[in-house]
């Protein structure tokens, strides 16, 4: 049964392109047909992480909302990403980076059924296990529908007073639409934190799971948006704590 | 490394015939006063072959190598077999060092018992011939036989052994060049260069008069007793010193790899960091580091355990609820549920 999987923030710099990027490679590495979406419609960025150039994307996920394209076109094969002979294994549904493309759906908005069919339509076509849904932050019409259209939800956070508020706010809203499963994941989080006091203390405030603790690295931050760290360091803290949020999220 | 029987055969007889030839060629600078024994560097051929391919393998290299080079030296080929036994065993025993974990030789501990095993195979060669021969063979008298054969072959095989085996083991990559191998490695050469000079200028200083006077022959060898002596003891305090210096190098190596792995008690490093020398200033500064690290990382997990997630619920609740409430949502929230249920 595929699964489609939502990862949202309450504010932005959480993390979530970066982590997205990183969750869905891990699970294409294990064998898994990975899709990403970008929805992040205001401000996309996912496809620099996938190498995705975007003077090679004719068709996005805003023309298969106007109805210019299938859905089917604007999935494109970025497996590259893995390995120089990779292919067929992850998927990208970029947002157009054109100003008047994003200004334009964000003028006239689209429709829920229309995404969900699309999704459906990608997913049957590539044959895919798992789909990411990669968000804007906040809680707009656009993320609600993300969350609404979720088999999964994985809301990112920082220890940060003005994270915790607003994520409380986004559980509630993940509660009143029936999302079946939601996890937290704290991101950039200083060596020194012990990882397991403070995953206890979010699960007792938030009465959520929390997948994993993801320290914060300095060797992400060297890499930029310029690479995938779980390709380039996978055998660090961090690469390990994101194998531990995939055992628990695909569980 | 487990040579098959086949291999180990093949082996011995291969460098027994290198062996024996060799023999052959050094019988004819006999040591002086010694009537058979000769100035025999080969010998470290059955002791590396011993060390590298398997003891056995050493045991037939020493033993036919030897058969070999009495029958062309023309002593009978089995005229003497009781040195045949000698030569195996000191071809035999020091290859039974690879079985106390000299086989890559990365330590003192390791070339220490490479070198007595070398020492204690010459010893125990000779004193097997020297004691079949009194049981069969009756061919060397007490106590003249002492000087003239017994002790000669001892320290010719001692002496060869000693130098040149590491030096086979070197060429062959088996010594690893750690730290404690190149000093001991360092230090055994300048133990053997100054010892030979010694021995080689008074043996040049007497070798003119050494047939008209037996006596200085046997104070020459006693010398030379000495000397080996004075070698094993001098190789003992090397390493004794050795591992003074680099003892404390592994401790402060494994208290490294310890507070890497964040444990800042660091027990074994009390013995380095109570020396007065450079190592022990080392040590010291290593656990004020290690101490420094333990407060901060103190302080910092006492700031998470007080850490507290301040959620303020009534603004919480207005802003779900200005959300929950707009007609968007509802129809949302209905629409996902048929989603669902399909």
């Amino acid at each position: 049964m595929p699964e489609i999987i939502a990862i949202h923030s309450f504010r932005g710099g959480t993390g979530k392109s970066n982590t997205t990027a990183n969750l869905a490679c891990l699970l294409a590495r294990q064998g898994r047909r990975v899709g990403v979406v970008d929805t992040d419609i205001q401000s996309p960025g996912i496809h620099v992480l996938f190498n995705l150039d975007p003077k090679d994307v004719p068709c996005s996920l805003n023309d298969f909302l106007w109805g210019k394209c299938d859905i089917g076109r604007a999935v494109y094969d970025v497996s590259r990403v893995l390995g120089p002979e990779e292919r067929e294994k992850l998927f990208l549904i970029p947002s157009s980076i054109r100003t008047g493309d994003i200004a334009r759906v964000l003028h006239y908005g689209y429709d829920i059924h229309l995404l969900k069919e699309g999704y459906q339509k990608a997913i049957a076509q590539f044959a895919l296990d798992y789909l990411f849904i990669d968000t804007h932050p906040g809680l707009n019409e656009e993320t609600l529908m993300s969350i609404a259209i979720a088999d999964t939800l994985l809301i990112l956070l920082r220890p940060d007073q003005q994270d915790y508020q607003g994520t409380a706010v986004t559980v509630e809203i993940a509660r009143e639409l029936e999302v079946p499963k939601m996890f937290l994941i704290l991101n950039k989080v200083p060596a020194a934190f012990s990882g397991d006091a403070l995953a206890a203390k979010v699960t007792a405030a938030y009465d959520c799971d929390v997948a994993g603790v993801l320290p914060h690295a300095d060797d992400m931050m060297v890499l930029g948006s310029s690479g995938l760290f779980c390709l380039a360091h996978p055998d660090t803290a961090l690469g390990r704590a994101m194998e531990g949020v995939l055992r628990r999220i695909t569980a | 490394m487990n040579p098959g029987a086949k291999k180990i055969l093949f082996a011995g007889l291969a460098f027994a015939v290198v062996y024996g030839l060799l023999n052959s060629l050094s019988n004819i600078f006999l040591l002086p006063s010694a009537p058979i024994i000769s100035m025999r560097p080969q010998i470290a051929l059955p002791m590396a072959v011993g060390i590298l391919v398997h003891p056995l393998a050493g045991f037939i290299t020493g033993f036919a190598g030897n058969v070999i080079g009495d029958a062309i030296s023309g002593f009978g080929a089995f005229t003497f077999w009781n040195w045949h036994i000698a030569n195996g065993l000191m071809g035999w025993i020091p290859g039974l060092a690879g079985y106390g974990g000299v086989r890559r030789i990365g330590t003192v501990r390791e070339f220490g018992i490479l070198q007595m095993s070398l020492v204690g195979a010459s010893a125990a060669g000779v004193a097997a011939a020297v004691g079949l021969d009194v049981l069969f063979i009756h061919l060397l008298t007490f106590p003249s036989s002492f000087p003239s054969w017994i002790l000669p072959a001892f320290l010719t095989d001692a002496v060869n052994g000693f130098i040149l085996v590491p030096i086979i083991l070197l060429l062959a990559r088996r010594i690893r060049l750690t730290l404690e191998t190149r000093t001991i490695l360092m230090i055994t050469g300048l133990l053997l260069v100054s010892i030979l000079a010694t021995a080689g200028s008074i043996t040049w200083a007497v070798l003119d008069d050494l047939v008209s006077h037996g006596a200085m022959v046997e104070n020459f060898y006693i010398a030379a007793v000495v000397s080996v002596l004075l070698l094993v003891a001098g190789f003992i305090a090397a390493i004794v010193f050795v591992r003074k210096v680099t003892d404390p190098l592994a401790d402060l190596a494994c208290a490294a790899q310890a507070m890497e792995q964040g444990n800042y008690d660091l027990p074994g490093l009390a013995g380095v960091s109570a020396r007065r020398d450079e190592l022990g200033r080392l040590a010291r500064a290593f656990e004020q580091m290690a101490g420094k690290v333990r407060e901060r990382e103190k302080t910092l997990q006492r700031q998470v355990d007080e850490l507290r997630i301040i959620i303020d619920r009534e603004k919480q609740a207005q802003d779900v609820s200005e959300i929950v409430e707009t007609e968007y949502f509802r129809a949302l929230k209905e629409k996902a549920r048929k989603f669902r249920q399909t």
